[in-house]
């Protein structure tokens, strides 16, 4: 278990962590959601040692040389050197393998190239989060504290890297603490949610036990869904391919079985989230 | 410890950066002995017309010697500006690109981190002062040959080519301490500053005040002895007539001792403070 218990820090500039307090699992996926400025990053650096708080513990129970491996803010590489490079860097400091074969299963796990032997000033960002996460695996930590992980990839590499980090959960039984600005992201793949406001945890729960609480809006995909009878009761705004409808999210099951009923095949639907929701409505 | 240096070894071979510091006293040198080769021998007929009816010198005066005793006075501000810029470089890097962090998210102990980039610190100013030497030593001597050196310090003084020679050796020696001294400040300033820029011009500005400083007199010969500034030229007596070897192995303990005081002050600093 991964635990931090009444943590506060400030700055000149002010107060940045309020008496937070977070847990987290072995094996479970955990999202940090809140805007920016909102204390993610001073967290997750106390979190892993990197900073000091004023007041309150972290604890790691576990007996890893290195219990925690992370990226913070962005994935901090060597520009100027190859992936491997930066690999075998980070490897030999901690006196793990450095061999070739053992570089190249590092840069397999998290799906990187091995043909690419050009610095890593010329990868993309999704390929460096990847080369990021790495590096953050080396010497096998029990938790993975990644900030941020989407900010600036397409939608296809945030897709590839929430299967990733699934996969890592699932397959290893890492605890992962990710944290972002957008909920859509977070909900795909955490198992449950804290959400951060000017320093202090505001709500957490399930994410099943978050979207029940507060999905208020789902987007709907449908051949001809502007000619449905059903969706005109819930205050419907037409898009082009899409319907949005204002539905509590007991109801949309029988939403959805009544499109079918009418004829309508859903291609999607998409729950709605936004942070200020979460941020406005603790779960109680 | 010994896997932290020789990532540290590693970066600093892999970075474009202690390249062009080598480049840049490789091209400060090539322009000394230019300038000497179409100028030189006019200047020096100019300053020592007069001694050369009186007195009867071995070879020409613009000679290999001469060329190393006009390079060695880089270590004055040039060589000590690129030695700083090169090594604060092997911290405030690590801070802009974040690898900082990534570092110190390993199985890794701060300390030892730090203490490695110390210790690279020195290795890195040693072989540019080696470097500098061997190249000079090559070029002067091919081109301008050996010969009897003379050098202004109060008098002139004069030295025998074989008898030059040794003392230029002894004086790189001496000077590289000083440049040691330089490269433990330039890391301690990046401890404190963070940032590359705002280094560079803490660094610049320490050159310059220990420069300036360097005739100040602060009353009592004890404060005088030990005052850091002072110790700086050390390599110079190397070029007086008699060579009093008690001060220059004193003058050159002191300030190893500042440099071990300061790495302590670095490395304790680095220990408390927040990474990011």
């Amino acid at each position: 278990m991964l635990a931090g218990t009444n943590l506060s820090k400030s700055y000149s500039s002010g107060k940045v962590l309020e008496n937070v307090s977070i847990q987290i699992a072995p094996g479970q996926i955990c999202g940090l959601l809140g805007r920016n400025g909102a204390g993610k990053s001073t967290l997750f650096k106390i979190l892993c040692r990197l900073i000091k708080p004023d007041t309150g513990t972290v604890h790691v129970y576990t007996a890893c040389p290195k219990p925690i491996g992370g990226i913070i803010e962005k994935p901090g590489l060597y520009p100027y050197l190859s992936a491997a490079d930066n690999l075998k860097i980070f490897a030999g400091i901690q006196k793990i393998a450095t061999d070739a074969t053992s570089i190249n299963q590092h840069l397999i796990k998290v799906g990187l190239p091995l043909d690419r032997k050009d610095p890593v000033r010329n990868f993309s960002m999704g390929m460096k989060q990847r080369l990021g996460i790495a590096i953050a695996l080396l010497n096998n930590p029990e938790y993975l504290v990644l900030d941020e992980p989407f900010s600036g990839l397409d939608p296809i590499g945030v897709a590839s890297l929430i299967q990733l980090i699934l996969q890592l959960s699932a397959e290893e039984n890492i605890g992962i603490l990710l944290s972002s600005h957008l909920m859509a992201e977070l909900s795909k793949c955490c198992h449950f949610l804290y959400v951060i406001d000017k320093g202090k945890i505001v709500n957490a729960g399930t994410t099943n036990q978050m979207i029940h609480a507060h999905i208020q809006r789902y987007s709907i995909t449908a051949k001809n869904i502007a000619k449905a009878q059903i969706i005109r009761k819930y205050q419907p705004i037409m898009g082009i391919n899409d319907v949005k409808i204002t539905c509590p999210a007991d109801e949309i099951s029988a939403v959805l079985q009544t499109l079918f009923q009418e004829g309508f095949a859903v291609t999607a639907c998409t729950p709605e989230l936004t942070l200020e929701q979460l941020i406005e409505n603790p779960v109680s | 410890m010994s896997a932290l240096l020789f990532a540290e070894l590693l970066k600093l071979i892999k970075q474009p950066k202690t390249y062009w510091a080598l480049g840049a006293i490789f091209l400060i040198e090539l322009l000394i002995l230019v300038t000497a080769y179409y100028q030189g021998s006019t200047i020096l007929d100019i300053l020592l017309d007069s001694l050369k009816q009186s007195f009867y010198f071995e070879g020409s005066l613009l000679n290999g010697n001469l060329i190393l005793y006009i390079v060695l006075n880089g270590l004055w501000f040039n060589v000590p500006l690129i030695i700083m810029i090169v090594t604060s470089g092997i911290l405030t890097d690590e801070y802009k690109d974040g690898t900082i962090q990534t570092s110190l998210l390993q199985a890794v102990k701060k300390q030892h981190f730090i203490l490695a980039k110390y210790i690279v610190a020195v290795a890195f100013t040693l072989v540019v002062i080696a470097f500098m030497m061997l190249s000079t030593c090559v070029l002067a001597y091919t081109i301008f040959g050996k010969g009897d050196l003379v050098v202004y310090l109060n008098t002139l003084n004069f030295f025998k080519s074989a008898d030059a020679f040794k003392r230029i050796c002894w004086a790189f020696a001496s000077g590289a301490v000083a440049m040691v001294f330089y490269s433990l400040v330039s890391i301690t300033l990046a401890v404190w500053i963070k940032e590359a820029a705002k280094t560079w011009i803490a660094a610049a500005l320490f050159l310059v005040i220990t420069n300036l400083l360097l005739k100040l007199d602060l009353g009592t010969p004890m404060l005088n002895h030990f005052f850091f500034p002072k110790l700086m030229d050390t390599w110079q007596q190397f070029f007086y007539f008699e060579i009093d070897w008690f001060p220059i192995f004193l003058n050159n303990a002191i300030l190893l001792f500042y440099g071990v005081v300061l790495t302590f002050i670095g490395t304790w600093t680095f220990h408390k403070q927040d990474i990011g």
